[in-house]
């Protein structure tokens, strides 16, 4: 189904959340203050690499309006934090690793006053020996940042000996993929407001994709039980991943309990740049072969990650990164070997897509390769190549079964912008750019802009237009997508929810996740108006505050809308029955002839309301409450990390490059997206059309550029993300919701699917239109530009 | 340039008289405090965003007699006497806006932190031109970064605000 307002009927539903986030109201947790609140801030290493001496905090101390200043001594618990591994200090006592370790911080009664004693803390510092670059790191006379080394994780996955297998191929492609530093960018930046409880307690109010595992880390740093600490963790103005580990709650728990005040801290975009989590920068090596018929025989994959000084979610990535290396298609046997390094750069860690961007970036560069190497249309010899709905998984694993890939690549196969590739000639298309053009011919809004927004009304590429200035040029390219959800084998992934009819007459849902923007409050809203018949005006959701929430587990790896579903699904009977026994109590009738609806329970022949919940709810002394708990599948493997379930999606892209510039334009977009049934058709479509964004990003502007341990892009005058001029062209989004007969798991998550092929496709597009091969993102504009372009006589024309 | 040295003692503070969605404001602020923080700490009003502080992202996008400008990069002096509007003062005494019902309509936001900046913006452009082309619309929306959305539901919604002006559902 193509995926739109239109399409989507009455299931087009307003976000719960809409009227505060449109008129401003809504508070988020960097907007809280408290009477008396005191301004925290952290001091953090200005060297990447540094034995700490000695650290003075006496005039800092002195100085009027200042009431706590910490370092390592002031921990009462463990000095590390890492939802993994705890290997992060929260205070580093004798060396600091990179630009964002945190060496004391202070709290004052104004912003002011914080940053005077910051510049009054002293610091001695030794700088020692810089590893900036990962393979230098791995290198055997590299000193060690940690005492087991430079190496945080490898990973190897290996069918047979690929060697002597190369020998027998007709065709070889090896490629070396290099993808950069990615920035989560979320708008708001990381802070919160904490206040100590009057015994001894604490309330975090601080945005996080996981406030009991912020709870269970806090606890271990302040030594203090999990019981006494409540996180409040959502409204959050943006994540993407960026915020599931800890970041400023560290600090403003310390201060706030040493202190005795409310503290709040909000970070500066430089300071969140600085100390933040990135996407890993992945060197990806990469050797695959294929008979003379394009079947593959061998794939050699090896990964070096950047994982920066601490550990986080690295292993996790890494091991993330290698099994979507792999990904859909058929090898006759690969051998993969990875590698995740530390070195003193930015911290690197979990981004949406969790390395399988990096990873599909690499592999379908390899695609597009072998096709050209063998005179094969693209997108067949994926075709040809990509595994059947019974065959195992990307690490041999089983999985559950869906036809997905098939349907994903179909639908592309048969769209309107893969067949107006042939129309498209390669590499030098001398195609006139009609889309540019007429959006001048009409003055009238409503044509121009909303060609300028939908797809089905896009100006096609057709001879005939003005004549196109011939630097300019055109290109279609496409990538395959599969991506595994839920945290995978190995790993702890349990969830659950509860129902409750509240005394006020509410059915209370209650969730352990987040809302991140990514619209689960209205996913979870419209899953209850739709499995039981209630009224939004009903409901009442409760997540995101560790006092009030069952463990659900995390709001990451595209899993949250999977565990409501199952959830639901565990509580749908029991709750039913207890809120129509209540009922059939309460009037006298058999509750088999009773059924829930708006507004209360009905008479399931007449439709006629029996009883309204508010009635009920009066009536009962205790609340009627039922609890699920379940976890999120996984593999039958021994295989940690592997998946079970995937979605599956084909991304295209159109893209017009100018020779003068090098610079690419992405003209339209069409995702086909195979994840199960839609819950939620605008929460759906945003989180594609939003990951989207990201990847073209990725694909042509993103850097957080670094020399020699310090970040260079430092604020979003030399980060550049996607404005609107940027991404504003035509998306189309197919949903397809078919899953086979029998399946049991519902609709799998789609945060991040959307996030990861679209950068692939850019770089098939531009290969399309230019003839040159991506081997590194973003894109470098210098590759795509004519060779002294003033020089030539397409500037001079034709006169 | 004034000689205040002290800005931390009050009584120095000169007198910043505006009118601030509608109402007239008085408030004794340095001649040099960014608006964002005289709307967010003096005024309460947290709708307007903080993110990039430099003027490149547009959370904090405000209208100034009509224009929309970065409250960050915004002084206390260079406001003074000037006709302030916050994402507050968007909407009617009854009902929302025109622009904020077309947002929440074809759900042009998402985690919604850029949200207000957005609307300040769109607002503005509508007011001034009731029928952009897209190259005006993107020349108008350019100054908001949105993280979460592509933009695609935003455009939706300028789209839509734009049917709404002209009397359309």
């Amino acid at each position: 189904m193509r995926l739109n307002r239109e399409n989507s009927g009455a299931r087009w539903r307003m976000r719960p959340d809409g009227p505060d986030k449109v008129t401003g109201s809504l508070a988020y947790l960097t907007d809280l203050t408290a009477p008396g609140m005191l301004h925290g801030l952290v001091l953090r290493s200005p060297h990447p690499h540094a034995r700490i001496a000695a650290v003075r905090t006496d005039a800092a101390r002195r100085l009027p309006g200042v009431a706590a200043v910490l370092t390592g001594r002031d921990v009462p618990g463990l000095n590390r934090f890492g939802i993994a591994r705890q290997d992060q200090p929260v205070f580093c006592e004798d060396r600091v690793r990179y630009v964002g370790d945190a060496v004391a911080a202070v709290a004052a009664d104004s912003l002011e006053s914080a940053r005077r004693a910051l510049e009054l803390i002293e610091v001695e510092y030794e700088p020692l020996p810089l590893l900036d670059d990962p393979e230098q790191a791995l290198r055997p006379e590299a000193p060690p940042l940690h005492p087991e080394g430079n190496v945080l994780h490898a990973k190897t996955y290996r069918t047979g000996d690929a060697g002597p297998v190369f020998a027998s191929c007709a065709h070889i492609v090896e490629e070396t993929y290099r993808t950069p530093r990615q920035m989560h960018a979320y708008m708001e930046t990381e802070g919160g407001l904490f206040v100590p409880g009057p015994e001894g307690g604490l309330t975090v109010y601080a945005p996080t994709q996981h406030g009991r595992m912020d709870r269970l880390q806090l606890s271990r740093i302040l030594a203090m039980p999990e019981e006494r600490i409540r996180v409040v963790s959502s409204p959050i103005g943006g994540s993407f991943g960026g915020k599931d580990e800890l970041n400023v709650q560290p600090y403003g728990a310390l201060l706030a309990l040493a202190s005795g005040r409310p503290v709040r801290i909000h970070n500066s975009r430089r300071e969140s740049v600085r100390a933040g989590l990135k996407r890993h920068p992945m060197i990806i090596r990469m050797k695959t072969g294929t008979d003379a018929n394009g079947r593959i025989l061998a794939h050699r994959v090896s990964i070096v990650a950047d994982t920066g000084p601490y550990a986080s979610l690295g292993a996790e990535v890494l091991n993330f990164a290698t099994e979507h290396a792999v990904s859909a298609y058929r090898f006759g046997c690969v051998d993969a070997e990875s590698v995740s390094v530390f070195t003193n750069n930015g911290m690197s860690g979990e981004f949406r897509g969790f390395g399988g961007n990096q990873a599909v970036f690499a592999l379908e560069g390899q695609m597009d390769r072998l096709a050209d190497a063998l005179g094969m249309d693209p997108w067949e010899f994926r075709r040809l190549n990509l595994k059947t709905a019974d065959e195992p998984g990307p690490f041999g694993q089983p999985i559950a079964r869906t036809d997905g890939a098939a349907k994903a690549w179909a639908a592309l196969a048969g769209s309107r912008l893969w067949r107006e590739r042939s129309a498209v000639r390669t590499p030098q298309a001398e195609v006139p750019l009609a889309s540019s053009s007429a959006a001048a011919d009409a003055r009238d809004a409503g044509t121009a802009l909303r060609r300028r927004i939908a797809a089905d009304s896009a100006a096609p590429v057709s001879a005939g237009g003005e004549a196109d200035p011939p630097w300019r040029k055109i290109g279609i390219g496409a990538a395959m997508v599969m991506h595994g959800a839920g945290l995978g084998f190995g790993i702890p992934d349990p969830s659950g929810g509860r129902l409750a009819l509240r005394q006020d007459g509410k059915i209370e849902a209650a969730f352990g996740f987040e809302e991140c923007g990514q619209g689960l409050i209205a996913t979870l809203e419209q899953m209850m108006i739709e499995r039981f018949g209630f009224a939004a005006d009903d409901i009442r959701i409760v997540i995101g505050d560790s006092d009030a929430v069952p463990d659900s587990g995390s709001s990451t790896a595209s899993r949250a809308t999977s565990m409501m579903w199952r959830a639901l699904g565990l509580l749908e009977r029991p709750f039913t029955e207890k809120l129509l026994e209540a009922a059939a109590k309460a009037c006298g009738r058999p509750s088999r002839l009773l059924g829930l609806g708006e507004g209360g329970i009905r008479d399931l022949e007449t439709g006629e309301r029996i009883v309204a919940y508010e009635a009920l709810a009066g009536r009962q002394k205790e609340p009627i409450v039922c609890e699920a708990a379940t976890r999120y599948p996984a593999a039958d493997t021994d295989i940690v990390g592997a998946h079970f379930l995937y979605s599956y999606a084909a991304v295209a892209a159109k893209v017009e490059i100018d020779g003068l510039t090098g610079r690419v334009r992405v003209l339209e977009q069409f995702h086909a997206v195979a994840a199960g049934p839609v819950m939620n058709p605008q929460g759906y479509l945003g989180q594609i059309e939003g990951g989207s964004a990201m990847a073209l990003g990725y694909a042509l502007l993103e850097e957080a550029a670094m020399r020699r341990g310090q970040y260079v892009t430092n604020n979003f005058d030399t980060y550049l993300i996607p404005t609107i001029a940027d991404a504003g062209g035509p998306v189309e989004v197919a949903a397809i919701e078919d899953l086979p007969e029998g399946d049991e798991h519902g609709p799998r998550g789609v945060g991040e699917i959307g996030s990861v092929g679209l950068a692939a496709a850019i770089a098939s597009a531009v290969r399309h239109a230019a003839g040159a091969w991506i081997d590194r993102l973003p894109i470098d504009p210098a590759l795509l530009q004519e060779a002294r372009p003033f020089e030539k006589a397409a500037v001079i024309g034709d006169e | 340039m004034n000689d205040d040295t002290d800005l931390g003692a009050p009584e120095a503070e000169p007198l910043w008289e505006s009118t601030v969605n509608g109402r007239p404001v008085r408030l004794r602020v340095p001649q040099a405090k960014r608006l964002l923080d005289i709307v967010r700490e003096d005024l309460g009003l947290t709708g307007t965003k903080r993110s990039c502080e430099i003027g490149r992202c547009g959370a904090c996008m405000v209208l100034l007699d009509g224009a929309p400008v970065n409250a960050c990069l915004t002084m206390a002096y260079q406001c003074a006497g000037r006709d302030v509007v916050t994402i507050e003062g968007i909407a009617g005494e009854e009902e929302l806006h025109p622009v904020q019902r077309a947002f929440l309509e074809e759900g042009g936001y998402q985690c919604g932190y850029c949200t207000p900046g957005m609307i300040v913006s769109v607002k503005a452009l509508l007011d001034a031109i009731p029928d952009p082309s897209p190259e005006e619309a993107e020349e108008a929306l350019s100054g908001n970064l949105c993280r979460c959305t592509g933009y695609g539901g935003i455009l939706r919604s300028v789209l839509r605000a734009i049917e709404k002006g002209r009397g359309g559902s």
